[in-house]
């Protein structure tokens, strides 16, 4: 089994004895199954090479399958797993290593992306193939057949819980990573000048994002020790009321800290909009430009723009 | 220099208290009455009240500091309040409580700046 | 102060419940809360929004009917981490609810139970009221996900 850089599944998926004796409960997976498991270990070890042949039969018929395994080497090598996976489902010990096992051929499929399609066909084709043998290995005693295929039915569908759980799991782990990747995006918090912090905020704001620009603007006002804070909503395609009190909530919280905002950005439709229903901006500084909210901004801790003397061109400076 | 939990120091014209402590009503109530004695006793024109420590400011912690500030402010005291914490002020105005009637400053070294700058030209805030 | 670990509860981790008969027992929930948030790792204005609204509501029974109890509950929702307080009082109970929740901000007002203000501290908020016979008040809130 490969082992590389994986993310720790037992963990993101808080396996521990208990949660493994949670399933095996729901499972039904006794003592008895258990049991009977280790029982079949000379029929698994007999059908072993036909079962992985039937399965690779299916796999191989169909492009999108059959795309999984572009060469001889890597097909082999598959179906030498194919053999050890179906070995150890009759091992005879169902603990936690049993279930770290499972979860590596589960994130190895997730890896190489199989989709979940491919991967529960290929478990159904699976579960016919053992069904036909058994058939045959309990010839005449079919009470018993039935038995067997029953417990072999639970430790397959819990291994196929196992296996999604790791799909899931790899899933989450790339949203989590992309989430914060996107909030650093959507929130660029920059440093124009000594206690100066400007946001550009583009795109819509909806309640969710309110309150994550909010935060981060505290944040880094605290941290920076800014003591004004231009916000630039040139870029936010609707104002409306409720985007306006988000915007005023920053604001005031702002205050609250002890620092100053400038709202800028400011176009001609947002100010009609913004009259028109109501919204109580006049406690915040405003300005249509970037550019004069700069300026505003640097005049509040004691700074101008100026221009620089005309130079004479004999002046060597 | 108090009698109560929340040391108040005093750096010249100004008294500083640092409040590092849990809060509660008791407590808060308590350091008002500390404060404002410690201004009718020392005469000082500035207070600083620095809530960095705290993690949580609720509604009468935030009720009781802002109505000290106004009492001080009747005995000619300026009061700023310093430091609090992002998650502070994300609460409060959540909360729909924003403290008004005293005046914030980052860190210290800028309420002292306030402070310094409000008692040479006295506004009507 | 009691603190119990009550376990049977399916899909609950851990429970406790503290007595509110004096004001200290309104800072020891406050810091089992605020624990309980570092513990789970909820953000730190997660964690002030909970223990600030903690505080609140415990202050509400203590100063309204001088005697309660307020339980914590840590959820478990799937892949989902949250908190739950409930805080049950047997005191005047609040008249006129919907006019209290639609309440504009609570200020200088002393009776003023600053709910509608606590309410937007959390994710999920219910009141279950009456004169003469009480109050209990459930606030839950979820950790972020992502």
């Amino acid at each position: 089994m490969e082992l590389g850089i994986q993310p720790d599944y037992m963990k993101i998926l808080k396996l521990d004895d208990e949660e493994v004796k949670r399933r095996f409960d729901f499972f039904e997976l006794t003592e008895e199954d258990f049991r009977r498991l280790t029982e079949l270990k000379s029929f698994a070890n007999r059908c072993t090479q036909e079962i992985t042949e039937g399965l690779y039969e299916l796999i191989m018929n169909h492009p999108e399958s059959r795309a999984f395994f572009p060469d001889e080497a890597t097909l082999s090598r598959v179906k030498r797993m194919q053999n050890a996976y179906f070995l150890h489902l009759f091992s005879g010990t169902y603990d936690l290593n049993y279930v770290r096992d499972r979860l590596r051929v589960g994130a190895a499929h997730e890896r190489i992306g199989m989709p979940p399609k491919l991967y529960l066909g290929a478990y159904r084709r699976y579960l016919a193939l053992i069904h036909e043998r058994l058939l045959d290995h309990f010839k005449g005693n079919e009470a018993e057949s039935i038995k067997a295929l029953e417990t072999i039915r639970k430790i397959i569908f819990f291994d196929m819980a196992l296996a999604f759980d790791t799909y899931i799991a790899a899933y989450l782990e790339t949203m989590t990573r992309h989430q914060a990747a996107i909030r650093e995006l959507s929130t660029p918090v920059i440093k124009v000048y000594d206690r100066i912090l400007l946001l550009p905020i583009v795109g819509t704001v909806d309640t969710q994002r309110a309150n994550q620009i909010m935060e981060t603007v505290l944040v880094q006002v605290v941290e920076q020790q800014a003591r004004v804070i231009i916000i630039d909503i040139a870029g936010v395609p609707v104002v409306d009321t409720k985007v306006a009190d988000h915007i005023l909530q920053t604001t005031a919280a702002v205050q609250l800290l002890g620092a100053q905002t400038v709202l800028t950005g400011i176009s001609a439709s947002v100010a009609r909009t913004v009259i028109q229903l109501g919204v109580e901006l006049t406690r915040v500084d405003t300005r249509a430009k970037l550019s004069e909210g700069i300026e505003l901004a640097l005049s509040i801790i004691g700074k101008k723009i100026a221009s620089k003397k005309k130079r004479d061109p004999e002046d060597e400076d | 220099m108090s009698s109560g939990t929340i040391p108040i120091l005093k750096i010249g014209p100004t008294l500083l208290a640092t409040i590092q402590v849990d809060l509660h009503d008791t407590v808060v109530d308590a350091f008002q009455n500390d404060v404002l004695e410690e201004i009718e006793k020392t005469g000082s024109s500035g207070l600083i009240i620095d809530i960095s420590a705290l993690e949580t400011v609720d509604s009468y912690v935030a009720r009781t500091l802002a109505n000290t500030g106004k009492m001080a402010k009747l005995m000619g005291t300026e009061t700023v309040i310093v430091g609090m914490r992002p998650a502070v002020a994300a609460t409060l105005v959540r909360m729909g409580y924003f403290m008004s009637g005293i005046r914030t400053a980052l860190s210290l070294q800028e309420g002292l700046e306030l402070q310094a700058e409000r008692l040479q030209k006295p506004e009507s805030e | 102060m009691e603190t119990l670990l009550a376990s049977d509860e399916p899909g609950n981790a851990e429970a406790w419940e503290i007595r509110i008969d004096k004001e200290a027992d309104i800072i020891a929930i406050r810091q089992l809360v605020r624990e309980l948030t570092k513990q789970h790792k909820f953000d730190q204005f997660a964690s002030a929004a909970m223990t600030t609204a903690t505080s609140e509501l415990s202050r509400n029974v203590w100063v309204h009917a001088k005697s309660g109890v307020a339980r914590v509950v840590v959820l478990r929702g799937g892949s989902r981490i949250g908190l739950e307080v409930v805080f049950v009082d047997h005191g005047p109970g609040i008249a006129d609810l919907p006019r209290v929740l639609a309440g504009g901000y609570s200020t200088a007002n002393s009776l003023g139970l600053g709910l509608s203000g606590t309410r937007r501290l959390v994710d999920e908020f219910s009141v279950d009221t009456e004169p003469g016979r009480g109050t209990t008040i459930v606030i839950r809130k979820w950790k972020k996900e992502f």
